[in-house]
């Protein structure tokens, strides 16, 4: 068996498989080494299938609204990073869309692409590309970020005005609960393992 | 499962991507194909300018107004305080704790934690070193709930956009304040904290 080395201390590890269920930490440091999942790979490719789904609600119908004086404003993803770059705040804007939209997508779309490779055991030159991309990409998706700035926002609104939910909220929620699910259940551990035993086939 | 032994001390690097242990000198991992580095590349130099950078960006961040309200043509300028203090006025102590939290607190600490780990790297200080990769893994992990604030006022320049009546339009500070969010983002994934276990003045 090969040895395995600790991320942030660098100790040299025995090769140990956790068990499902099981955490294994760093003796040294206390990293958390690997957090097996029950069928990893198809709970992804379910979890990643399902957060598409939601991406295109969660995206375009409106998250809040508010009304003042008779006439109701309606506020989605989009039209924040819109009015921030007409108001030209472009550098805020890109990183409110990259943050918020871009990063998010692409955080499915690669768990999409690397699962569905894994399940169907198709071996593709690019799946340590995917899985790297996404291994970098996962800190700047901050969709649950934004979503206490929801919260925080409208906290500020209620002393002036009447505000609503629309059922973007919903799906944007919902969207948050499954890449969260899909953080925890994604093992990277196992992925890699199987990344590297389709390119050894092809 | 314990060896006591740095992979690098017995002349293996670990692929900073997929985990595979190759030997030193190796320049490509060859189950993924990344690049092979023992310790990540110049890592205390590009964190400390990433820190210096972000220091220099803190004040305009905290000294400009981040937003400004127009209420029937007065307009009101709020820095990143004066809109904590708004929030403790209207009675809604536990949200100014958190906006306090998330935009005073942890750029702060961020800064701080990761110049003092710079420091204790560079100098050979004689620091826990499993209490320092506890730090790092704290301020690695609260970072991006900076981000709060910025959200915060991107919803509510879009809502609150009804011309003479009322308006809200980001100021500089918004700006400046994304820009030490990210910086200090990188600083911290540009750190290395196998670093802080290669100082021989550490103890366990």
């Amino acid at each position: 068996m090969e040895l395995a080395a600790c991320p942030e201390c660098d100790l040299l590890l025995n090769p140990h498989q956790a068990a499902v269920g099981e955490k294994a930490h760093c003796p040294r440091c206390g990293y958390l080494l690997q957090r097996p999942s029950k069928q990893s790979i198809e709970r992804t490719l379910a979890l990643s299938i399902a957060g598409l789904l939601l991406m295109l609600p969660a995206n375009l119908l409106p998250l809040v609204g508010i009304k003042v004086l008779g006439t109701s404003h309606d506020g989605t993803l989009w039209s924040g990073v819109f009015t921030l770059f007409s108001e030209g705040m472009w550098a805020v804007a890109v990183l409110v869309f990259l943050s918020s939209m871009l990063f998010p997508l692409l955080n499915i779309v690669l768990s999409l692409l690397v699962s569905f490779y894994l399940h169907f055991n198709k071996p593709n030159k690019y799946l340590s590309h995917w899985m790297r991309w996404l291994q970098h990409l996962k800190e700047w998706a901050m969709l649950e970020v934004y979503m206490l700035g929801i919260i925080v926002a409208c906290v500020k609104l209620t002393s002036m005005s009447e505000v609503k939910f629309g059922l973007g909220l919903y799906a944007f929620i919902a969207l948050i609960v499954v890449t969260g699910m899909l953080a925890s259940h994604l093992d990277g551990y196992l992925f890699w393992r199987h990344i590297r035993r389709l390119n050894n086939k092809s | 499962m314990k060896t006591n032994a740095n992979a690098l001390s017995r002349g293996l690097i670990r692929c900073h991507d997929c985990g595979h242990l190759s030997k030193v000198n190796t320049p490509q991992c060859p189950v993924c194909n990344g690049h092979l580095y023992p310790r990540k590349p110049k890592s205390l130099q590009r964190t400390a300018a990433l820190l210096l950078s972000s220091y220099a960006l803190y004040l305009p961040a905290n000294v400009f107004p981040i937003m400004t309200v127009t209420r029937l043509g007065a307009g009101e300028p709020h820095t990143i305080i004066g809109g904590i203090f708004a929030l403790i006025d209207s009675g809604m102590m536990p949200i100014a704790l958190l906006v306090l939290v998330a935009s005073i607190l942890v750029p702060m600490v961020k800064l701080l934690g990761l110049s003092l780990l710079v420091f204790s790297v560079y100098f050979h200080w004689p620091i826990n070193a499993r209490l320092a990769t506890v730090v790092y893994r704290i301020i690695a992990f609260v970072g991006r709930w900076s981000m709060l604030d910025i959200f915060m006022i991107t919803i509510l320049v879009s809502l609150v956009n009804l011309g003479g009546v009322a308006q809200v339009i980001a100021g500089p500070a918004a700006t400046a304040f994304a820009c030490v969010v990210v910086l200090t983002m990188f600083a911290a994934t540009s750190f290395d904290p196998r670093l802080i276990w290669d100082n021989p003045n550490a103890y366990e």
